[in-house]
């Protein structure tokens, strides 16, 4: 008997593991062992946790320019969700492991963001994203030709919001083979100004815009221990109707007051809509692999084909021009259809190899092609005081680009604390951009892109509190796309860590672009660099609080030269920008009072530079924050906003906000 | 007798700890990472709470039970004498070995696919710079909230992030974007590891959808340089984050009015006309080539 409960005993412990090991068919789903799953947060913990921010914004008076004040800050009074930050967590996994939302900038606000992660442990996982952006750009001095004559408009000028969402769903996550599916979508729409362009004259006018791009996209992963595939097909549906018009009516003179052969042109009547419509296809195929303990390699083909077909149509009516048969017209239609096609081919191929225990070498390349061709067909109808005349019209256009780099660069860990690096990289390419039939000078346009660079730079810890990085390329180019692209350059990039005391951490961060085009006609000498420190400080373990600052002195110099398109007289075009640029935030934790320990946040940023555009902008901020309970939390916020240009005064500007509000925490 | 009760109980004992562990036994060296809980019990629960765990439950990495020493090494040295020589950090380790680590699991993976083109990996930035590995919740290994996202990149990246606080910049700074909307930091095909949208086309696209195009009639530098030929997407003082300080100046450092085409061997020297800049009419060239981004209808660009 003894033997038989010995022999059970030994048999039944040691069976468990072995059915452990085993996956348990048709388990029913509450018998699931929980201690299989990793449970994101303890069923002890609540099932919601998170805080939400809730106030009224104060505005005051915008002194100075309200377009520009909209134009770079935007925020108005009223209401306001400011933030909300929670998580969900079903303890016993049923639709979900664990779900997080976060929003922010709710209530007519310029940035209203929504994000939203759910998961369930080798299901699924879920993410969308809703982001309403508004876009007022109202800056006179970008585009108002009639300043000199006292008015004020900027004839480019845009109210509109961009929408922008995007869900993904990856199934069996963690699995060796992992599908997913996505759809995004981008769309826009507003109103806004610009001109209607004819021969001898700009009208503004008013313009509605309405764009709408969506994307569909799905694949699987394939990832297994030792190499990584991913095959995605996705494609996009386009559309965009803008529009232009003015009623009739009205007369609108345009920017031109003087007359032409003793007539004043004008505009009474206007209606221009583009219906714009397209598809695209694309594919990707990506690979990882780890072929043997001392190669890797990496691979990626990315094939796209994007495509629109355009219908316009314009009439138009007043007092015209056509300039080239000197002829004056009253009224006008113009219909256009278009069409391109973009095929765009990419692809990367790289190795890194590790043939000694201190070496690795790394060689890639990369090439990108694509060729855009585009055919368009006009007709414009003119009539005026004589007969009709119709002009018609077919033009081909293309557009082509081929691209191509390969790197080679080998590292060296010369101990442990010392790495070096050194390398090279060729880059060439061709591109063509023509029209035809050519009309004037323009026709077609080629260059050819040659660059080799070496490539160098040193990572040095002699300590782990100090780290030192530099980098830096030298390139020497026979031929560039643009005058003002990468030629003949000097780029260098340095960063420093240092951590001095436990409390007190410090960065610093250098860069430098030095690029020369000495070919005649060219001339251009670019430089620009960025000098930066930065610190953090929090002492006595950040007792009473901490502090954090940085600066940065930046300088740009640029000098390019042009002929005067007027007098073809040589000119050089000066860039100058001398900026100075500080953050820096108190965080005190101020005096306990009856057990409320409030904290005090203060601090802001400034830039100030001078140069081509010299601007000073300012962004004092303070809040206050008073925790009433460990559920409750009222808080203020003060933040001012000071704009000022030397150049341009009647844009500067000046206000105040201030925000008081609740958080509810759980 | 009493020698086979106290072996059966040995057995069992065994057997208990066995089945606790659901693991085959332990490779030599190893201890297991309830061993390593023992002294590091805070790492570890915040450990069991982020994904990583799943190295530590799953049998698919082969590191069932020993999640710890996947990354640290085998342990047994430093538990008979525990100090920090004798256990593997991998965040003190050069940058290459720590990746190596890292990627061991993660080459498997599409994030890394861009990685020999990333500065990151080229500059010696090791994973652990960025990720808290044994951390969890949003601002643990993998940041989500724009905000930390960004103050994490601009603790290196000062200098970039001094551009934000010019007047004209993407909203970064209001939170309202991330750096990484723009940017892979784990490397991309594209200059500057920028994000992509379509497979290949720009990652601005992602929000200007209405600049994608194509255009019956483009504007070149658009697709063979970028929106960075004209403009400074992290922040300008300029209007519509521009290069220059006027649209004018953008415009002719490229159409310098050369008088023969190509004589420079660069793309759009020769003059579109012989606009007279002195009247303020012709000082926005955008005010007419409003198109400038392309145009579906007109080979200047003006509508």
């Amino acid at each position: 008997m003894n033997r038989l409960i010995a022999l059970i005993l030994l048999v039944v412990p040691l069976m468990v593991p072995i059915h452990a090991q085993t996956p348990a068919p048709q388990a029913p789903a509450e018998t699931t062992p929980a201690a299989e799953t990793p449970s994101p947060v303890p069923s002890a913990e609540s099932w919601l946790t998170g805080s939400v921010d809730v106030g009224y914004r104060w505005r005051t008076d915008v002194g100075g320019s309200l377009d520009t004040y909209r134009s770079i800050v935007n925020l108005g009074s009223g209401p306001k969700m400011l933030g909300a930050d929670f998580t969900l967590t079903d303890p016993k996994h049923r639709a979900f492991d664990q779900i997080r939302v976060r929003a922010n900038g709710w209530g007519d606000e310029p940035y209203q963001t929504f994000h939203l992660d759910a998961k369930k442990s080798k299901l699924y996982d879920f993410r969308a994203d809703y982001r309403d952006m508004a876009y007022f750009n109202f800056l006179p001095s970008y585009a108002d030709p009639l300043l000199s004559r006292g008015i004020v408009l900027n004839e480019q000028s845009f109210d509109m919001r961009r929408h922008l969402a995007n869900f993904q769903i990856d199934l069996l996550p963690g699995n060796w083979f992992i599908p997913y599916f996505a759809y995004d979508r981008d769309s826009g729409s507003g109103t806004g100004a610009t001109t209607f362009v004819t021969d001898t004259n700009e009208f503004p006018v008013p313009n509605t815009l309405r764009d709408q791009t969506s994307l569909y996209r799905g694949g699987v992963r394939f990832e297994r221990s030792r190499f990584h595939a991913t095959l995605e097909q996705g494609g996009t549906t386009f559309k965009d109707d803008q529009s232009v018009f003015q009623g009739s009516g009205t007369t609108n003179f345009g920017n031109v007051a003087t007359s032409i052969f003793g007539q004043k042109t004008d505009l009474t009547n206007l209606l221009a809509a583009y219906g714009v419509r397209g598809t695209s296809i694309y594919s990707k195929a990506l690979f990882t692999a780890e072929a043997t303990s001392w190669l890797d390699l990496y691979g990626q083909f990315l094939y796209s084909q994007p495509d629109t077909n355009v219908h316009y149509q314009q009439t138009d009516t007043g007092n015209l021009l056509l300039q080239s048969q000197l002829l004056f017209y009253s009224s006008q239609q113009y219909l256009v259809s278009a069409a391109a096609k973009l095929p765009h081919t990419s692809g990367s191929l790289g190795v890194e190899i590790r043939p000694l225990r201190r070496v690795r070498i790394v060689q890639s390349w990369l090439t990108d092609r694509l060729h855009n061709a585009g055919s368009a067909s006009s007709t414009q109808t003119l009539a005026g005081t004589g007969a009709s005349q119709q002009i018609a019209a077919l033009l081909t256009s293309s557009l082509v680009t081929n691209y191509s780099q390969e790197e080679i660069d080998v590292f060296y860990d010369a101990t442990s604390k010392l790495t070096l690096h050194g390398g090279y990289r060729y880059v060439w390419g061709d591109a063509n951009d023509a029209v035809l039939p050519p009309a004037g000078l323009m026709s077609s346009d080629q260059a050819k892109l040659r660059r080799n660079v070496g490539i160098g730079g040193v990572t040095f810890r002699p300590t782990q509190k100090l780290t030192v990085r530099t980098d830096a390329e030298v390139a020497s180019s026979g031929g560039a796309y643009f005058r003002t692209s990468l030629y003949d350059y000097q780029k260098v990039h340095a960063q420093a860590r240092y951590q001095a005391l436990t409390s007190l951490s410090l960065a610093a961060d250098f860069t430098l672009l030095d690029n020369n085009n000495p070919v005649p006609g060219v001339n251009y000498d670019y430089r620009s660099r960025q000098e930066s420190l930065s610190l953090f400080w929090s002492p006595l373990g950040a007792k009473f609080g901490d502090f954090q600052a940085s600066y940065t002195r930046s300088t740009l110099h640029s000098n390019i030269g042009y002929l005067i398109p007027q007098t073809l007289t040589p000119q050089t075009s000066l860039y100058r920008d001398n900026a100075h640029t500080a953050t820096a935030l108190f965080n005190v934790k101020l005096p306990t009072v009856q057990g409320i320990a409030p904290k005090l946040s203060a601090g802001g940023s400034l830039f100030i530079s001078s140069g081509s555009r010299a601007t000073s902008y300012y962004q004092p901020l303070a809040t206050l924050w008073v925790p009433i309970n460990k559920k409750l939390s009222l808080f203020a916020d003060w933040k001012y906003y000071g704009y000022g240009e030397a150049f341009y005064l009647y844009e500067g500007f000046r206000t105040n906000l201030v925000t008081t509000g609740l958080r509810f925490t759980r | 007798m009493r020698s086979i009760k106290l072996a059966v109980l040995l057995l069992f004992a065994a057997g208990l700890t066995t089945r606790g562990q659901t693991a085959p036994a332990l490779p030599a060296g190893y201890v297991g990472s309830e061993t390593c809980k023992i002294c590091h019990e805070d790492i570890y629960t915040a450990f069991g709470k982020s994904s990583h765990n799943a190295v530590e439950t799953g049998a698919k990495r082969g590191w069932e039970g020993r999640a710890c020493e996947s990354c640290h090494g085998p342990a047994q040295m430093h538990t008979e004498s525990p100090s920090a020589a004798t256990i593997r950090n991998p965040a003190k380790l050069a940058a290459a070995a720590t990746d190596k680590i890292c990627l061991t699991c993660h080459l498997n993976q599409p994030t890394h696919v861009g990685r020999l083109e990333s500065s990151h990996a080229k500059d010696q930035i090791a994973c652990t710079s960025c990720h808290k590995v044994h951390a969890n919740g949003p601002n643990g290994l993998v940041l989500r909230k724009p905000a930390a996202i960004n103050e994490q990149c601009a603790s290196c990246h000062t200098n970039v992030w001094a551009q934000f606080q010019r007047p004209n910049h993407h909203k970064l700074p209001e939170g309202a974007m991330s750096c990484v909307d723009c940017h892979n930091p784990h490397g991309s095909i594209r200059p500057a590891m920028a994000q992509s949208f379509a497979a290949n086309e720009p990652g601005c696209l992602n929000c200007h959808g209405d600049k994608r195009g194509p255009f019956t009639f483009e504007h070149g530098p658009v697709r063979f340089e970028g929106c960075v030929a004209c403009h400074e997407p992290h922040g300008s003082a300029n209007p519509r984050l521009l290069a220059r300080q006027e649209v004018r100046i953008v415009c002719l450092e490229c159409h310098a009015s050369l008088p023969t085409v190509n004589a420079t061997g660069t793309i759009g020297v020769v003059p579109p006309s012989f606009h007279d800049l002195r009247s303020p009419r012709f000082q926005n060239c955008t005010v007419c080539h409003q198109k400038i981004h392309g145009s579906y209808v007109d080979r200047n660009l003006l509508r």
